[in-house]
């Protein structure tokens, strides 16, 4: 990118002239570089800063200055741990409905799987059936039932959970649009139901030879759960990292959630990321175009729901307890509005409506709940009504701002001309305006966030 | 076997109740394709102002129309009929709001859209009916008196009460009524004409909007029949009852092929019978597992259903 490729001669000089030409583009380049990516970079910047040092001195520093100056509260350890967790399954499901345009709306499916996951591998649970393994962990030798490390359940999760977003994917992926989320809704449903109700397991099976036999086995724990979960031990050179609570569970948490954004963004603009964006805004066109439809959203709907099986089984194993009632449809519909309400279609969006609604959720809500039942305990206390305000976020986001609060730049470019030029202007690329064409990439549908692979043509048409 | 013949007749009295909410699902999508995720709310909204117009002031309720077992029979009908008619006409309306401030302003949005508006609307009346009805369940003592009608037949292994009777009789006539708006009237036409083109149709002279605020009229409207009839037959009512009643409701528009009326009833009355034979011969733990896997079933293997049309390029 460099203009001393105009001075390229012949011979040795003109090689060197090259050489040096381009070591002395190199400063101005990444002042041009910093100066156009100016206030990204000073956002992340800040960002990584309140990040890394809130978990550790947000208490000290700023709860007196939240008590005595800004009367909200601040997100406690626990609050901040769930909001890692949620902002992981928000980029899931941003990869799931956002990049490739699948509504999902049974995502607590993976979430529960991912759970459970944890619970089978890291408790006492199975010890009753007299299976113990005691393996790389940090639960003694002898302990009954399984114990594995936590980084190794997280391998193990991911790759559950993949499967299952496969298997799930596989005979429904043929579905459009609303019919798949019924579907998605159906199958979030079933697992939790399944989790709830093998707590009595009869069930035997004749194979010729091989007799598989099982009388009333208590295989998920039933409504009460499995409990105690092994903590999220994680040993670093012979220094155990202990991130059962506290500052350290965030930092853990945050780990995961920066692995999880790095990936996200890799896939986004990766080939299988650019197949997505093909299929969501027009599946028949990105067909033609040769795009394998069925495999990219296959890989879109396992690899979202491995976020879920990440974020699953780090709560499981921070919680200590994994319960079937937990695993909810609201999940789904909580993790969607963190989506839609950041900008779906957007990593940092996800994350942001993550962080928000989650505060809002297990901080603000709660915190405004106690201040009113202080006041006047006979008003509806607005923690338990918390889906109201939800339901309302919803209806009015589709109404009045469907890209969401932090839209990507790429559904902003294809929505207006002058988000177009601001996205060019933005990479460096000067942009002739008589040139632009308003609907440069044909989106007529793109007039909302929900990302739909359909036009309204395709919608009236029966 | 007479247990059997017991559980269907159990199940047909679930199946028809499920038939009028069903019938709002499938109205619905026929005529603006979308999946009124609210409706089942608004089902709820309606057995539970009917439990507050017939619950007596000392369990909570309004006492309005205190009907119990001992109201004289010519009274206790025109108080249900009473009842019935506030219900359908404040479903209706509740509907047709719905309808106004949620959908239409999206209807040249995306697909799903409207959809995610339909979740958010489900759970703000879900939360109104929380609030209004609080957590747990509402009971009301027995209207009908738990007799064997079959009894005077000399049957008494198989029995038919009288809320079961009642089920029919409220159910079938507004199945019959909503027939014949649809097939014989004006505006019934015009709903069939929306269905298959809105903008053929409007060019046609046919108000589209008036003809989706009515199809949204009916359906809050059958809704809160089934409303009132959930809590006369099972009396007792809940704010979670939408969601589970919705699921199922919409189960059985989708068996019966999303769209058709008719679909829409046999569908219900299936899922009714799935129901009853799940949960006595199973168990009620697996039912709702069952019907999903029914709907997932159907939309992955049958997606036009078993009695729909043609759908080209809607699954």
């Amino acid at each position: 990118m460099s203009a001393t490729t105009d001075t390229v001669g012949t011979g040795i000089t003109g090689w060197l002239g090259y050489i040096g030409g381009t070591l002395a583009a190199i400063p101005s380049q990444y002042r041009t570089a910093l100066r156009q990516r100016r206030r990204n970079t000073i956002a992340l910047t800040i960002l990584f800063i309140v990040v890394v040092l809130y978990p550790a001195v947000g208490h000290y520093v700023l709860a007196d200055f939240s008590r005595r100056v800004f009367p909200l509260p601040l997100p406690d350890d626990t609050v901040s741990t769930f909001m890692t967790i949620f902002a992981i399954m928000a980029i899931g499901l941003n990869i799931v409905a956002g990049f490739a345009g699948l509504l999902d709306l049974g995502y607590v499916a993976f979430y529960a799987i991912g759970a459970y996951c944890a619970a089978f591998l890291a408790s006492p649970h199975f010890g009753a059936l007299g299976i113990n393994l005691v393996f790389l962990g940090h639960v003694g030798p002898g302990a009954a039932g399984i114990h594995v490390p936590f980084w190794l359940i997280m391998i193990v999760a991911i790759i559950v959970v993949a499967t299952f977003g496969a298997l799930l994917g596989a005979p429904t992926l043929r579905l459009r649009g609303d019919y798949l989320a019924i579907v998605t809704l159906g199958f979030g449903e079933i697992v939790p139901l399944f989790f709830r109700n093998l707590s009595s397991v009869t069930f035997s099976l004749t194979l010729g030879p091989i007799v598989i036999s099982l009388a009333n086995v208590n295989l998920t724990g039933g409504v009460q759960g499995i409990n105690p979960i092994d903590p999220p031990y994680i040993p670093i050179l012979g220094w155990v990292f202990d991130a059962r609570s506290g500052p350290m569970a965030v930092y853990l948490g945050l780990f995961l959630l920066a692995i999880a954004i790095l990936v996200a963004r890799n896939l986004e603009h990766s080939r299988i990321g650019r197949a997505w964006g093909a299929i969501r805004e027009d599946e028949t066109a990105a067909e033609m175009m040769g795009v394998n439809t069925l495999r990219t959203k296959l890989l879109a709907f396992a690899l979202g729901a491995s976020f879920a099986g990440v974020a699953g089984s780090f709560q499981a194993s921070y919680l200590g307890a994994s319960t079937s009632d937990f695993f909810d449809f609201s999940i789904s519909i909580l993790v969607l509005i963190m989506v839609i309400l950041g900008g779906i279609g957007n990593i940092w969006g996800a994350v942001l409506g993550a962080f928000a609604l989650t505060y809002l959720d297990k901080s603000l809500l709660p915190y405004i709940g106690q201040r009113i039942g202080d006041v006047a305990p006979s008003l509806p206390n607005p923690a338990e009504y918390n889906f109201l305000i939800y339901g309302v976020i919803l209806v009015l986001m589709m109404r009045f701002r469907p890209q969401g609060f932090l839209p990507s730049r790429q559904r902003e470019a294809e929505l207006t001309v002058h988000g177009l030029q601001d996205a060019e202007r933005e990479m460096g690329v000067e942009v002739e305006t008589d040139n632009v064409d308003i609907t440069p990439h044909g989106q007529s549908e793109t007039g909302s966030g929900a990302r739909d692979a359909e036009t309204t043509d395709e919608a009236r048409d029966l | 076997m007479d247990q059997l013949i017991q559980v269907l007749i159990i199940g047909l009295a679930n199946g028809l109740i499920f038939a009028l909410v069903a019938l709002g699902y499938t109205l619905v999508y026929g005529i603006i394709e979308l999946i009124n995720f609210a409706h089942g709310d608004v089902f709820m909204l309606g057995s539970m102002l009917a439990y507050f117009l017939i619950a007596p002031i000392s369990s909570g309720g309004w006492g309005i129309f205190p009907i119990t077992v001992d109201t004289p029979l010519p009274l206790k009908i025109a108080e249900i009929l009473a009842v019935l008619a506030i219900c359908m006409a404040a479903m209706a309306t509740l509907n047709v709001t719905i309808e106004r401030v949620a959908y239409r302003p999206l209807r040249n949005a995306p697909k799903l859209a409207p959809l995610i508006s339909a979740i958010g609307m489900s759970y703000v009346l879900q939360n109104i009916g929380l609030v209004w009805g609080s957590a747990y369940q509402r009971t009301i003592d027995s209207v009908f008196p738990p007799t064997n009608l079959l009894e005077p037949f000399g049957i008494t292994s198989v029995a038919i009460t009288p809320s079961q009777v009642f089920v029919g009789i409220l159910t079938i006539p507004l199945l019959i009524a909503l027939s014949l708006f649809v097939n014989r009237t004006r505006q019934g036409r015009a709903m069939r004409a929306t269905a298959q083109d809105p903008d053929t149709a409007g060019l046609m002279g046919v108000d589209v909007n008036r003809t989706i605020a009515i199809t949204f009229l009916i359906g809050g409207g059958l809704a809160g029949a089934a409303g009132v009839a959930q809590l006369l037959y099972n009396d007792y009512t809940q704010y979670t009852l939408g969601f589970r009643f919705g699921l199922n409701s919409f189960t059985a528009a989708v068996l019966g092929g999303i769209g058709n009326l008719q679909g829409a009833v046999l569908g219900a009355l299936v899922i009714g019978e799935i129901n009853a034979l799940s949960d006595f011969y199973l168990s009620p733990n697996w039912t709702q597992a069952i019907v999903f896997g029914v709907l997932i079933g159907i939309l992955v293997f049958k997606p036009t259903g078993l009695l729909g049309q043609q759908l080209a390029d809607r699954a």
